[in-house]
């Protein structure tokens, strides 16, 4: 693998069995894929194209029937970790636990993961918070949380799963902003799974446009919009024109039924 | 023709007059239902409408439960009725907690175990009486503590393995993605999520375990509080009897209040606790 | 050069995952319970390590099934005498607690004035008032239908109103905003919402009247599937006192499993309980 490189798919597929019909599925067909180090990419596609299923594969929760996913391992913590869409965090501990807790899974003892996890907590401006439990938190701040969860065990590649769809329109916007600038001062490579494009524009370097099922690349899209990123940003012409065209891209993947794809 | 909408206009989270009223509506209510049918039932008794040897009057209960606490052997059946359900409730938690645990955790104990919970779950353990009294004898807390021991034990085995069977995945998913050990997963993701179901589990069980007893006391009669019920209704006391129900009453209450302390104890992070007063 | 660490999946597509659970290992490990047990309980009471009339044997017991269930009947009027109990103390307790339920649910200041009431009266083991209720009411029918009604009808009436409670105000809203009177909010949204909850005491009360029938056979019988258990026992013939456990045990299971399946078809009705 190059260096420079922090992960590297080569030809991932991914079958399964469908245990209701006992067919043969396929989510994943031949994804190749080279993420730079430090790089923040996305992936945008249609509902259940495949796209969670290939961040689970890199994060090994799913084994891929075919294929190989190279990781560049770190100096110090672990290859990847991921941040889950809501509900995640253990509702019986507390926020510092939780955000402890990648640590105490490695072994760490109790105490000194708390240590370790207090950066983090500041840095996702969650400082006060420590001893409370989730339900007193919204929605916002258990996504920071979670964010911190998984930026403490000091991962090389953040894998992020729709990590903002449950959260309201405004509260998701600010989140956007706020994951740039931790981001940022955590310079961490990113690979980012998202439903909406303007999230995707916004937030990445490169942003990957994934088929309907089974999953292939069907568009590897740079985003040459300067950093840092105000959120006026999505206003601009370069974002609108970019937002088209991955638009045109994903409407050809909707269901022909869908009035919209019939129309384009 | 214009259709006039009138509304009070009230002043947001001020609660008028009538809130307040409404708050302590269920405890005048509630206060009030006592003290009527108190009443009532004193006057139908002094009246001679109600049987005194039946049903005993309030006054009378109390005026009994004085002249019995200070029998010598109002104690010992006490003693008797509390070691009875102390032992056998306890035994219950520490064979039921681990066993439901075990069950949940392990598919196939599970269906091993399934008949046999379904049939002792779904039969009236007072059936088990004559079994346990030939296995153990008539006299002696044995036969009873097995009886206290069997009520509580099911109600607590299987709420525990439920438990531990509908942890949420994405819990166990998120302890997975962090590569936690099977160990730590079941510490840090199974146990906290199965404790709301253990604590159901107490609760009946507790109900179950005083069943037991008063069961298990009836039909051996030899000691306990039990059998002081059924001594003072073939004598006609009515009084003592009552006497000796409402002890059973009042430590169920205790004993669903003391749940509830620990419930609250364990749970402090859920947004809302059991809202069961029954 | 830099060492890098490589996630080879070499799956097999297609072949099932070992955590799936295959469809006979339920039966499989179900069973082996009893392949399990049974012989062994034979052995330990043939070998004398406990004697016959402590827990009897599979055999004595599988005889007595047979005589007393086919050749010599003796169960049949016992059988029949419970479920005579058993049937017409649950529908009292149907009759009765469905509507006190939908009641109490309904109107809050009856629920409070009978509240500490009802609730010491739950909070008391039904079996503590046995001895009483035998004194007042004699050993006749009247004192084991009351047994069974009683048994029966606080979990009928607890389930009921929990039913009306979870009619989700949102329905009941819309139901006021189209200005529906009372009693249409009472039929068209209540009733429907309390369906499942009055399965559900259907359920619980099954169980309770079970128990309700043994106590108060225990008691004050003379015939009576709980009799037959009690007397069996009084005269040691602990093969006889198993026979009737069994059975007793097995119209439990079968009750409760029954009333389950009716559950499940209505499922779908079920308003979320919070």
């Amino acid at each position: 693998m190059d260096t420079g490189l922090a992960l590297q798919a080569r030809d991932v597929r991914m079958e399964y069995v469908d245990q209701a019909t006992g067919e043969r599925l396929l989510a994943v067909d031949r994804v190749d894929l080279d993420i730079v180090e430090g790089q923040f990419v996305s992936i945008v596609g249609p509902s259940g194209c495949g796209k969670s299923t290939f961040l689970k594969i890199v994060n090994g929760l799913f084994p891929a029937s075919e294929g190989t996913i190279e990781i560049r391992p770190a100096a110090q913590g672990v290859a990847h970790a991921m941040v889950f869409q809501d509900s995640s965090l253990f509702p019986w501990y507390t926020i510092v636990d939780n955000i402890a807790y990648g640590l105490v899974c490695q072994g760490v003892p109790r105490k000194e993961a708390r240590a370790r996890a207090k950066p983090l907590i500041d840095l996702v401006s969650l400082t006060g918070f420590e001893k409370k439990f989730p339900y007193q938190l919204s929605g916002g701040m258990q996504q920071r949380a979670n964010l911190a969860r998984a930026l403490t065990v000091d991962p090389e590649i953040l894998l992020m799963d729709e990590p903002f769809a449950a959260l309201d329109a405004q509260t998701r916007e600010l989140m956007q902003a706020e994951l740039l600038r931790i981001w940022s001062e955590a310079s961490k490579t990113v690979l980012f799974i998202t439903h909406q494009i303007d999230e995707a524009i916004y937030l990445s370097d490169r942003v990957l446009v994934m088929s309907a099922r089974p999953g292939r690349i069907l568009a590897d899209i740079t985003i040459d919009l300067p950093r840092p990123r105000r959120l006026e940003i999505k206003r601009s012409p370069e974002f609108i024109e970019y937002a088209d065209r991955i638009w045109g891209l994903i409407s050809t993947q909707l269901r022909p039924e869908s009035p919209v794809a019939a129309a384009s | 023709m214009s259709v006039a909408v009138t509304s009070r206009p009230q002043a947001p989270g001020q609660r008028g007059p009538l809130g307040r009223i409404l708050d302590n509506e269920r405890l005048l209510l509630g206060l009030s239902g006592v003290i009527i049918i108190l009443v009532l039932w004193e006057i139908g008794s002094r009246a001679g409408a109600i049987d005194r040897g039946f049903f005993g009057r309030p006054t009378g209960i109390v005026e009994a439960g004085i002249k019995e606490v200070q029998t010598k052997r109002f104690w010992g059946d006490l003693t008797a009725s509390v070691s009875e359900f102390g032992i056998g409730y306890l035994l219950a938690i520490g064979l039921g907690v681990p066993i439901g645990l075990a069950a949940g955790r392990f598919r196939r104990l599970q269906y091993a175990l399934d008949p046999w919970l379904n049939f002792f779950n779904s039969l009236p353990r007072i059936a088990l009486l004559p079994v346990l009294v030939i296995m153990f004898g008539v006299f002696g807390p044995a036969s009873k503590i097995a009886v206290v021991f069997l009520g509580a034990f099911f109600s607590i085995v299987i709420p525990t393995m439920q438990g531990v069977r509908t942890t949420d995945r994405r819990f166990l998913d998120v302890a997975r993605s962090f590569r936690a050990s099977e160990r730590l997963r079941f510490r840090s993701v199974v146990i906290p999520s199965t404790v709301p179901f253990i604590i159901t589990g107490l609760r009946l069980g507790i109900a179950r375990a005083l069943i037991g007893v008063v069961t298990a006391e009836l039909y051996t009669q030899t000691e306990g509080i039990g059998v002081l019920i059924r001594r003072a209704t073939e004598l006609r006391q009515g009084d003592r009897a009552l006497f000796g129900v409402l002890l059973f009453t009042i430590s169920g209450v205790i004993g669903v209040e003391a749940i509830r302390r620990v419930e609250a104890r364990f749970q402090k992070w859920r947004p809302t606790t059991s809202l069961e007063r029954r | 050069m830099v060492q890098t660490r490589t996630l080879v999946h070499r799956g097999h597509p297609g072949r099932r995952s070992h955590k799936f659970p295959r469809r006979g290992e339920r039966l499989l490990f179900g069973l082996i319970g009893f392949v399990v047990v049974l012989p062994l309980w034979e052995i330990v009471v043939q070998a004398g390590l406990i004697k016959r009339v402590t827990l009897s044997s599979p055999s004595l017991i599988a005889t007595a099934a047979v005589n007393d269930l086919f050749i010599k009947g003796t169960l049949w009027p016992h059988l029949f005498a419970s479920s005579q109990y058993f049937v017409l103390g649950l529908g009292l307790a149907l009759l009765t607690g469905v509507p006190l339920g939908l009641s109490l649910g309904l109107f809050r200041r009856l629920n409070f004035f009978l509240d500490p009431w009802l609730s010491a009266i739950y909070a008391t083991p039904t079996i503590a008032l046995v001895p009483l209720i035998v004194l007042v009411l004699g050993l006749g029918l009247e004192s084991k239908i009351f047994i069974v009604w009683l048994e029966a009808i606080f979990v009928v009436v607890v389930s009921t109103m929990a039913g009306v409670r979870a009619a989700e105000a949102r329905y009941l809203d819309l139901a006021k905003s189209f200005r529906a009177s009372r009693w249409l909010m009472f039929q068209s949204v209540i009733v429907p919402s309390s369906f499942p909850f009055i399965l559900t005491a259907l359920r619980l009360g099954t169980t309770r009247a079970l128990v309700g029938v043994v106590v108060a056979e225990f008691f004050s019988a003379n015939k009576g599937i709980g009799f037959f258990i009690n007397f069996s026992g009084t005269t040691l013939r602990t093969d006889r006192v198993m026979l009737g456990v069994i059975i007793l045990g097995l119209l439990g299971v079968a009750m409760g499993e029954g009333v389950r399946r009716i559950e499940r078809r209505y499922e779908k009705w079920r308003p979320d309980i919070n």
